[in-house]
C-alpha cells in the first residue's frame, strides 16, 4: 500500500514538474487519436446517414455488421493490420508498419463501426419532420442533409466522444502496429503497459491519471451536451 | 410555361394564378388502396377545406401533392400544359417531385421548428436563395408581421407555445411564396385563443393569392373563408357544396 502511495505521489510530481518524456507521450497519444477521429468521423456520419435515411438491399445486414464490429478486439485489429503491413504482407511496400500512420489506421478501424452504429442510432431517432420540413421549404438535398445533422448534433457529438474514448485508451492495436517507439509511436496505453512491465509504476500511474482525468472531462462534457439536447428537444 | 399563359393568369404585377390538374393519383400502402385514382383541379386562388375520417388518406394526399411521398401513379397538368412522359415511372417521379416541391409547401400537424430563433426558422427557406442579408431580414420581418409574431423574432423556437409554433411554421412557408400551402390539421391540439389567432392568419393568406388546402375533421371549420370543400372517403374525393 505504501509503495502505491509513494508511486502515486511520484506520479503527481511528475505531472506537475512537466516531465518532458511524459508530456511527449501524452501529446503523441492525443495527436494520433485526434487525427484518427477527424479522418473517420465525417465518413462514418455519411454512412450512418445513408443507413438511416435510404432504403436499399443489404441495409439491415450492414447495420448488423457495424453493430458486431463495435466489439471487435483491438488486438485482432492490430494482428490483421500487422499481417497486412508487414514486409511480406500485401501492403508491405507502403512501409507503414511501426509508424504513427499505422496507429491511426488501426484506430480508424476500431472507432469507425462504433461511430457508424452510434451516429445511425442518433439519426434514426431524429424526427422525420426535420427532413420533410427542410425539403418542403425548398432546401436543396445537401442543405437538407446538413439540417438533419445539425438537429442530431447532440447525439452525433456523443458518438464522436464515445469513439474517441475507445481509441485513446486502446493498447492492442497501437502496440502491435506502432511498436511502442519512444518519442514516435509510444502513446499513453502502450507506455503504461511498458512501465508496468519494468516495475516503474510512477510514470504508469501518472499516465493512468491523465487517462482517468480525460475520461472524467469527456463524460462531463457529454453530460453537458446531453443536458442541452434534452433542454432543446 | 409560355408568356401568353402568364398573361392570362396575371393578378398583380407580382403574382399569377397557378392552375394544376392532377389526374389518376393512386397510392397503395401495404396492399391497401389509400388514394384510389383521384382527379383534382386546384388553383392558387382556391381556399380548400378537405375533410375525411381518420386514416382516410388526407395526410397522404397532401404529402403526395408536396412531393414528399411517391404515388404509385399520377399525372399533372400545369397551366394547361401536361407534364412530359418519361421513360419510366421512377424517372417521371424524380422530375415531378422537384416540380411539386417548388409549388406546394406542406405543413405538419405539429410543426417542427429547427433549433435556433424564430427569425432563423422563418429565414430558413430564403438562406439558399441568392438574396442579400438585408433582403432576407426584410422578408422575414414582413412574414412575422403577417402572423403577428414580429415581437418574438429573437425568441428561441423551443420556448414557443403550440399556437405560436404553428404560426411561425405558416410564416416560414409564406415567406418562400409557394403556389399552395398544405396545412395538415393545423388546429389539432390548439386552445380556443390560439385557434382564433391562427384563423386570422390563414384568412389573410388568401389575400396574398396563395392557395390553401387545409385538412380537418370538422366540416364547419370556424371562421375560415373557404371557397371549396373536398371530402375524402374510401380513397375517393367528392366535391361538397359550401
Amino acid at each position: 500500500m505504501s509503495d502505491l502511495s509513494l508511486a502515486t505521489t511520484q506520479a503527481i510530481s511528475l505531472l506537475i514538474s512537466a516531465d518532458p518524456d511524459l508530456w511527449t507521450i501524452i501529446f503523441l497519444s492525443f495527436s494520433v487519436s485526434l487525427r484518427a477521429i477527424i479522418f473517420s468521423a465525417p465518413i462514418a456520419i455519411i454512412f450512418a446517414f445513408c443507413l438511416a435515411y435510404f432504403r436499399f438491399p443489404g441495409r439491415q445486414l450492414l447495420i448488423a455488421l457495424f453493430n458486431t464490429a463495435m466489439s471487435i478486439p483491438a488486438v485482432v485489429v492490430g494482428l490483421t493490420l500487422y499481417l497486412l503491413l508487414s514486409r511480406a504482407g500485401p501492403m508491405g511496400d507502403l512501409k507503414l508498419l511501426f509508424t504513427q500512420d499505422a496507429m491511426i489506421m488501426g484506430q480508424i478501424v476500431l472507432c469507425f463501426p462504433l461511430l457508424v452504429a452510434l451516429s445511425h442510432a442518433s439519426l434514426q431517432s431524429t424526427d422525420r419532420r426535420v427532413w420533410e420540413t427542410a425539403i418542403t421549404l425548398g432546401a436543396p438535398t445537401f442543405y437538407s442533409i446538413l439540417t438533419v445533422l445539425k438537429e442530431a448534433r447532440f447525439g452525433l457529438m456523443a458518438a464522436i466522444i464515445a469513439g474517441f474514448g475507445r481509441i485513446i485508451a486502446e493498447v492492442g492495436s497501437s502496440m502491435m502496429v506502432g511498436g511502442n517507439i519512444l518519442n514516435y509511436t509510444r502513446n499513453i496505453p502502450t507506455a503504461i503497459a511498458l512501465e508496468t512491465s519494468k516495475g516503474s509504476f510512477a510514470q504508469g500511474i501518472a499516465l493512468g491519471l491523465v487517462l482517468l482525468l480525460m475520461a472524467l472531462v469527456l463524460n462531463l462534457f457529454l453530460s453537458i451536451i446531453q443536458g442541452r439536447g434534452e433542454m432543446v428537444s | 410555361m409560355t408568356k401568353k399563359v402568364h398573361d392570362d393568369n396575371l393578378i398583380t404585377s407580382k403574382q399569377y394564378i397557378h392552375n394544376f390538374i392532377l389526374n389518376n393519383i393512386l397510392f397503395v400502402r401495404n396492399k391497401k388502396l389509400i388514394l384510389n385514382d383521384l382527379n383534382v383541379e386546384l388553383s392558387s386562388n382556391h381556399f380548400v377545406l378537405m375533410t375525411g375520417q381518420n386514416g382516410s388518406g388526407k395526410s397522404t394526399f397532401l404529402k403526395v401533392l408536396s412531393g414528399l411521398l411517391k404515388p404509385d401513379n399520377f399525372s399533372i397538368t400545369y397551366q394547361q400544359k401536361a407534364s412530359e412522359a418519361a421513360q419510366s415511372k421512377s424517372k417521371f417521379w424524380f422530375s415531378q417531385k422537384f416540380f411539386l416541391r417548388k409549388h406546394f409547401c406542406y405543413l405538419h400537424q405539429t410543426p417542427y421548428l429547427f433549433s435556433g430563433t424564430v427569425y432563423d426558422n422563418v429565414a430558413y427557406g430564403l438562406m439558399h436563395k441568392k438574396l442579400a442579408k438585408d433582403e432576407i431580414a426584410h422578408k422575414v420581418n414582413e412574414a412575422l408581421k403577417v402572423v403577428a409574431l414580429d415581437h418574438l423574432s429573437k425568441r428561441n423556437s423551443y420556448a414557443l407555445s403550440g399556437g405560436e409554433k404553428q404560426r411561425v411554421a405558416i410564416a416560414r412557408s409564406w415567406v418562400i411564396k409557394p403556389a399552395f400551402m398544405l396545412l395538415d390539421e393545423p388546429f389539432a391540439n390548439m386552445d380556443k385563443h390560439s385557434r382564433h389567432s391562427t384563423y386570422d392568419t390563414i384568412n389573410q393568406l388568401k389575400e396574398d393569392n396563395i392557395g390553401i388546402v387545409l385538412t380537418s375533421h370538422d366540416p364547419h371549420c370556424g371562421e375560415l373563408a373557404f371557397n371549396r370543400h373536398l371530402h375524402l372517403y374510401q380513397g375517393k374525393m367528392n366535391e361538397n357544396p359550401i
